[in-house]
């Protein structure tokens, strides 16, 4: 008889819960209705779930305690559960992309490939999870779900656009979800919710059954409270997938047996020039980040503001070739917000769109060769905390600038080409900002073995919002 | 805004109203068309895009920011062999 009662897995990381149920010290079963019953009290104020799978996860969660019981090994991430965005498939649903349109569309006939994995690894799927429409938004706020609220002060943004992702995380419901960062959609609400969350490289992994935005820019992603639970559903989720035609024929680099190896010996310089932020707490989190690293060199991404540009117009014109049938019969249908800047997109002349790819080309080998010289590079993951719902416009510096377009103004340059980063929190009172640690291409396991060391100093980390 | 004369000429309202006073015909400055409004009415029929008038400043909005990111993108010379970023492969 397992004595499961006493147990509270609230805020409890993955890999404490894998270890919980894999040492048989609790059932899956046990954590799977302590999830629900978690989302029933705290998902009313936080408004991150669009749909919960109790039925599948239980029966997953019986199913992982039989093989238990018949002795099979434990698995990385046995009895953990998570959740998805919902522009993941998820079989027997239709894949909302936070949109009203496509509440019409059938059901899913799989699951996506990520979901899969982190299944086969011993993890339970509870739910979709809310997000801006068609993922082409920062804030976190939805027309037709209404907004996913930040769990450290509901009356602030969670970030976009993998909203209820980090939404969801940062308020102990689950300890682990999928997001997806087209330019900055899983850093800018890891910021803004206080949270760890992988970017990986452009191809690392795959997007199979997922609904896409701008193809060449978007990647997917976990989020969560420690490096280590990163680390360990990017182990799961590694591999190659002909599903998806972007996938890296390449094997699978595990990083979690390297976390430990630390930052010593790394080297690591901060972005100057245009990712010198002007916020008082985007500078506080680079510095104090910078010096637990020994990070006292600056380093100019060049041309950073000339990328973010480009990486704007590109993603305007293949997400508005993306919906442009739709555009055309069910635009009423969409956030007008949204909306405005597809049908933009689509009266964007081609020759626009070929200078910026020139301008990519040019940019990617311009940035790999700083990799020459450093290890990792550290940026501001968001230029500012959490904006409160509704809010349209902030200041930086002496600018005021509106708030949907310019949360990612540090992610897009990075996001460009491709390159994997991980955002760790600092947890400033009131309110956790972000900083992007960003490697070259393939080298997630740099950018988690800094984020690791990080948290193993207490510089980063995910603190418990107070009314959770 | 021109008009027809009794002798089949056009002539612009301004001249009409000079005439009527006495004062000198000032010739009116052609109002020169917006070109994000050309741009978006021409691409709306071309594309069948259905816009809403109340939607139309949104757009155009939007239209003058990629413009303007586009002109920094622009403005950097780069040499005309530059590939750009995705490369076929057949």
């Amino acid at each position: 008889m397992l004595e499961t009662a006493a147990l509270d897995f609230r805020f409890k990381t993955a890999a404490d819960i894998a270890a919980t149920v894999g040492a048989g010290r609790a059932s899956a079963l046990s954590v799977a209705e302590a999830t629900f019953a978690r989302i029933r009290a705290c998902d009313p104020l936080l408004n991150s779930f669009t749909a919960v799978t109790e039925q599948r996860a239980l029966s997953r969660a019986r199913a992982l305690d039989d093989a238990r019981a018949r002795g099979e090994r434990a698995l990385p991430l046995a009895g953990v559960p998570f959740a998805a965005k919902n522009l993941f498939d998820i079989a027997g649903m239709p894949t909302l992309a936070g949109s009203k349109i496509n509440r019409d569309a059938p059901p899913a006939s799989r699951d996506a490939t990520l979901i899969e994995r982190l299944e086969a690894a011993g993890a339970m799927l509870v739910g979709a999870l809310n997000m801006g429409e068609y993922a082409y938004d920062f804030t976190g706020e939805n027309l037709h779900d209404g907004p996913s609220r930040n769990p450290h002060d509901l009356s602030r943004m969670s970030g976009g656009s993998s909203s209820g992702s980090a939404a969801a995380v940062a308020g102990g419901l689950v300890p682990l979800s999928l997001g997806s960062d087209t330019n900055g959609s899983i850093r800018v609400p890891s910021s803004l919710c206080g949270l760890f969350g992988l970017k990986p490289t452009y191809g690392r992994l795959s997007r199979a059954g997922t609904f896409p935005f701008a193809a060449s820019f978007d990647h997917v992603g976990p989020l969560a409270r420690s490096s280590r639970d990163v680390a360990l559903a990017y182990d799961a989720m590694q591999g190659y997938d002909p599903d998806d035609p972007v996938c890296a024929d390449r094997a699978a680099e595990p990083v979690t047996p390297l976390l430990d190896l630390g930052a010593d010996g790394l080297r690591i310089a901060v972005a100057g020039g245009y990712f010198n932020c002007h916020s008082a707490e985007a500078v506080y989190a680079i510095d104090r980040v910078a010096a637990a690293l020994g990070a006292n060199r600056d380093i100019d991404i060049p041309q950073a503001e000339r990328a973010r540009a480009a990486a704007y117009i590109i993603t305007a014109s293949e997400g508005a070739s993306l919906h442009l049938d739709r555009l055309r019969t069910r635009a009423r249908d969409f956030d007008p917000a949204v909306r405005d800047r597809l049908i933009a997109g689509a009266m964007m002349p081609a020759s626009l769109v070929a200078k910026a790819q020139k301008f990519r080309r040019w940019y990617r080998s311009e940035v790999l060769k700083l990799f020459a010289e450093v290890d990792a590079i550290l940026a501001p993951a968001a230029p500012c905390t959490a904006p409160l719902l509704g809010q349209k416009t902030f200041v930086l510096g002496d600018a005021e600038l509106p708030v949907r377009a310019n949360l990612g103004l540090y992610t897009q340059p990075i996001s460009f080409i491709g390159l994997p980063v991980v955002a760790v929190p600092v947890p400033l009172t009131p309110l956790p900002i972000g900083v992007q640690v960003i490697a070259a291409p393939w080298r997630e396991d740099i950018a988690l073995r800094i984020a690791h060391a990080l948290e193993t100093r207490g510089v980063a980390a995910a603190r418990r919002p107070k009314e959770f | 805004m021109t008009g027809k004369s009794k002798a089949g000429k056009s002539v612009t309202r301004g001249a009409k109203a000079a005439r009527r006073t006495g004062a000198p015909a000032r010739p009116l400055r052609a109002k020169k068309p917006d070109a994000m409004e050309t741009l978006l009415a021409a691409s709306a029929q071309a594309l069948a895009l259905p816009i809403d008038p109340a939607w139309r400043a949104g757009v155009k909005l939007n239209l003058q920011l990629i413009f303007r990111y586009a002109a920094l993108v622009e403005e950097f010379a780069l040499p005309d062999e530059t590939e750009p970023a995705p490369v076929f492969r057949a």
